[in-house]
């Protein structure tokens, strides 16, 4: 009797126990910031002695996540962008996910109340929420507390977003990205063509001569046929270099708008787009396209590539320099990624594409707390100095660069160490081709500088071959109504058939019939009408 | 009302404890269908419900209108027909199956092997399905051994039924054969020893005793999976989604989550969520009947 008194005494106390833990963790929580709050003014208490008053304040930033940590008050990256920016920058840790995840994410603390100070507008919602009011009105409020920023971005590009006002009174609410030289292109081994004696392809027979070479004869010596020729990702994107060959206007895989027959039209409903397919398609019949290509996700083709087994694919010029780290660790090869320039097919005129206006890279909360407010337009203001860049590029000692011999050098992504430096990286939205060269070179140390060259000669390299595409500043409300047709659904359903041949090619005829009566006749009037407005 | 009173202060203990459990339902189940009103306006996250415009049935229109909704409407039934035939016999007849293995250790093992599954969620899953479908995988190896081609079956339209079975009853059919084998474990022993003495071999007990008292049992759970047809497992299908699929995979859930959810479009989400609960709601109902007339059973 006494023991069955004590079970049950003992477990009453665990039971309180458990609920008193539960209840309290805010209060503990509490306790740590308020602490924390308390050193944070007493650093800006002594720096105030001979210097004005200004306090550090706290605003959440949510910009494109790649699998780095979140930056939480008081962790290294925080410090350092309120040394290097004066202003407290909070970002969560939320999942990417090709984007879906990040808009998920967003919309959830959208609609509860809980909307980020700063962020990445992502999918066409700034169209939505500048429309209710959601966003601040930037108009007057950059030229005169981010004046560097207002300055930074040519005017015509402010014109542009002026122009794609939803409310169509020509007020600014987004800041837009600017970068007047083409980042994406074709990337090919240019050792492997060394190896095997071949000559970089002009004409499209000869890329697919090429591409056999590449499959047959054990270019990657290791006596195994596990070459892949090319190849891309799931939904047909990230191997826009077999479209743009047809002179088909593509960003990151998604079809977008250009000049056709002397008119504004979508590039997937365009007879460029039919041949294309058709090619590729008898591409994935060979096998000299990645079988798996439309199962690959973004981990996957990456380590295909990185694992040296791909000849050719189409990614960012930037990071030839990391892949090639890796080959080396794979392989124990020096490779050499260049530039593949666009074979000529007869009848089309080739390139890669580009957009000079970037896609909305911020949108400020229409915040009611004034403190807030200013420091987002600091935050602006700063982040678009030039002189701050180098320092941003680098990030924190330790965690993203070492010092060596003097020199900084930055050090490979580490994702179980390194916070998100992704989210203020001004030198990409707003900065020039000579600028990130430099920063570029100055990044490379004694080991890293055989690729760090490799990066910055494709940089240059893919200049002569990049176009502007006429879609280029259109605003997300052309796709108003018509979500669909924004996410491009029914071209991914069609196109992904074609390609591994469960259609055969007279589908395609039907895609375009369907897509023009699911809307896109309608999209592409707005679309022609936004164009002729620019006046151009 | 005044029985009720009385009943409450004479029984005071047993509506505390009940007490927690049916706030539970009204807070968390019945309070929130008031939030289903959304699907006949306009709603704005910035408007809220009472500010946002009343637009009828504009949003099922819509969905009515949409030229594949035929095809996810006809996808949605044929993977709730699946449910409801195929994968509901296999944990009868496994029940029935584990029922005759003698060796009491043995049957602990292969029983606790079959239920693991259940506790792996899809998107483990569905990861296991493309790995081992992959070109390097075991099912492609051993083709190879065969010297058969390569083939990539998550990206064909006619693997994708079969596949959603496959793995929906790997996952599920073990954990479906504890009810079943509870009932078995109930059937009085004495009925089984008077079938042998009238010379019934194992076979024959199997059809005409354990088979028959299972029934009623069976009765129910269809019922409840009935209940249950639309909801097809939105995270079943979408985890095995690809766009060469779309065709035979796309359900409601997951052309909502797409169309809806991920574009913000919640008035139109709340709709096909409303309209998956209506035809969900009249099927159980038009079987509950049938089954009342038939088995002078149901659910109630």
């Amino acid at each position: 009797m006494l023991k069955r008194k004590f079970f049950i005494l003992t477990l009453i106390v665990l039971l309180l126990t458990s609920l008193v833990v539960g209840c309290s963790s805010g209060e503990v929580e509490n306790l740590n910031s308020g602490g924390e709050t308390n050193t944070g003014s007493n650093q800006t208490a002594s720096k105030n002695e001979g210097s004005v008053k200004e306090e550090i304040v706290d605003i959440e930033v949510w910009k494109t996540t790649n699998g780095k940590k979140g930056i939480e008050k008081g962790s290294p990256l925080y410090d350092f962008y309120v040394d290097k920016l004066g202003v407290g920058v909070i970002h969560p840790y939320v999942d990417w996910n090709g984007g879906t995840g990040y808009l998920n994410q967003l919309n959830l603390k959208i609609a509860a109340g809980e909307m980020p100070d700063l962020f990445l507008p992502w999918g066409g919602i700034e169209t939505d929420l500048a429309k209710n009011g959601a966003i601040a009105d930037l108009t007057d409020l950059l030229p005169e507390y981010a004046p560097n920023l207002w300055k930074r971005v040519p005017q015509k590009v402010w014109d542009v977003v002026k122009a794609n006002d939803p409310t169509g009174k020509g007020r600014i609410y987004y800041v837009p990205g600017f970068r007047d030289y083409g980042v994406q292109g074709g990337l090919i081994r240019k050792d492997w063509l060394d190896l095997l004696g071949l000559e970089m392809p002009t004409t499209q027979e000869e890329y697919v001569e090429v591409l056999k070479a590449f499959k047959t004869k054990d270019p990657n010596q290791n006596g195994l046929q596990d070459e892949i020729p090319t190849g891309g990702r799931e939904d047909a994107r990230w191997m826009d270099h077999l479209f743009a060959m047809y002179g088909i206007a593509m960003n990151e895989g998604f079809p977008d708008w250009d000049i056709y027959d002397g008119e504004l039209t979508y590039s997937a409903v365009t007879p460029n787009m039919r041949d294309a397919l058709q090619f590729i398609s008898k591409l994935y019949a060979e096998n000299l396209l990645d079988q798996e290509t439309l199962l690959n996700n973004k981990k996957a083709w990456d380590g295909k590539i990185n694992s040296g087994l791909v000849g050719n694919y189409f990614h960012f010029t930037w990071s030839v320099g990391n892949r090639l780290a890796d080959i080396e660790k794979a392989f124990g090869v020096k490779g050499d990624i260049s530039v593949l320039p666009l074979p000529k097919v007869p009848g089309y005129e080739g390139f890669y594409s580009y957009k000079p206006t970037l896609d909305p890279k911020w949108v400020v909360k229409n915040n009611q707390d004034e403190k807030k407010l200013m420091a987002t337009l600091k935050l602006l203001n700063n982040y678009a100095d030039e002189s701050r860049w180098p320092d941003l590029y680098f990030g924190v000692e330790g965690m993203h660069h070492v010092v060596k011999d003097g020199k900084r050098v930055r050090l490979p992504d580490d994702y179980s160490t390194m916070q998100n430096d992704n989210v203020l990286i001004p030198y990409d939205d707003i900065g020039t081709l000579e600028y990130k060269s430099e920063l570029l070179m100055d990044a490379a140390s004694e080991d890293t500088m055989w690729f760090m060259e490799q990066n910055v000669r494709d940089l240059r390299d893919i200049q002569q071959h990049v176009k502007a595409i006429a879609g280029d500043g259109m605003p997300g409300s052309v796709y108003e109504d018509y979500p669909d047709i924004r996410s491009a659904s029914l071209y991914v359903e069609y196109a992904t058939k074609i390609i591994i041949g469960q259609y055969p090619i007279e589908k395609f005829d039907e895609f375009v019939e369907r897509w023009n009566k699911s809307g896109g006749e309608e999209v592409t009037q707005k679309a022609r009408n936004w164009y002729q407005n620019l006046g151009k | 009302m005044g029985k009720l009173a009385f009943n409450m202060r004479k029984y005071w203990p047993l509506y505390v404890m009940a007490f927690p459990g049916t706030m539970f339902f009204i807070l968390f189940k019945y309070i929130p269908i008031g939030g289903s009103v959304i699907a006949f306006q306009d709603y704005s996250v910035f408007k809220g419900i009472t500010g946002s415009p009343w637009v009828g049935f504009k949003h099922f229109i819509y969905l009515l209108e949409y030229p594949d909704f035929y095809r996810v409407l006809r996808n949605t039934l044929i993977f709730g027909f699946l449910k409801v035939t195929i994968m509901f016999m296999v944990p009868l007849i496994l029940a029935l199956m584990i029922n005759e293995i003698r060796h009491s250790l043995l049957k602990k093992g292969i029983q606790t092997s079959l239920y693991i599954p259940h506790f792996l969620s899809w998107v483990i899953i569905a990861g296991i399905a493309f790995e081992m479908t992959s070109l390097s995988g075991l099912v492609n190896t051993i083709r190879d051994w065969f010297g058969l081609e390569p083939m990539l079956f998550m990206q064909m339209e006619s693997y994708f039924r079969p596949m959603y079975v496959l793995t929906g009853l790997w996952k599920d059919a073990g954990w479906g054969t504890i009810i079943y084998l509870a009932a078995i474990s109930s059937i009085d022993p004495e009925i089984y020893e008077s079938a042998v003495v009238d010379g019934a071999s194992r076979f024959k007990q199997m059809i005409h005793i354990t088979f028959p008292m299972l029934l009623s049992t069976a009765a129910i759970l269809f019922l409840l999976d009935i209940g249950n047809f639309m909801e097809l497992g939105f995270e079943h299908v979408y985890n095995l989604l690809t766009p060469m699929t779309y065709s035979v995979g796309d359900i409601f859930d997951t052309y909502v989550f797409r169309t809806g959810i991920q574009q913000a479009r919640y008035s139109f989400a709340t709709a096909v969520g409303m309209f998956q609960a209506v035809v969900g709601l009249t099927l159980v109902i038009v079987f509950n009947r049938l089954s009342r007339k038939v088995s002078g059973g149901g659910l109630w």
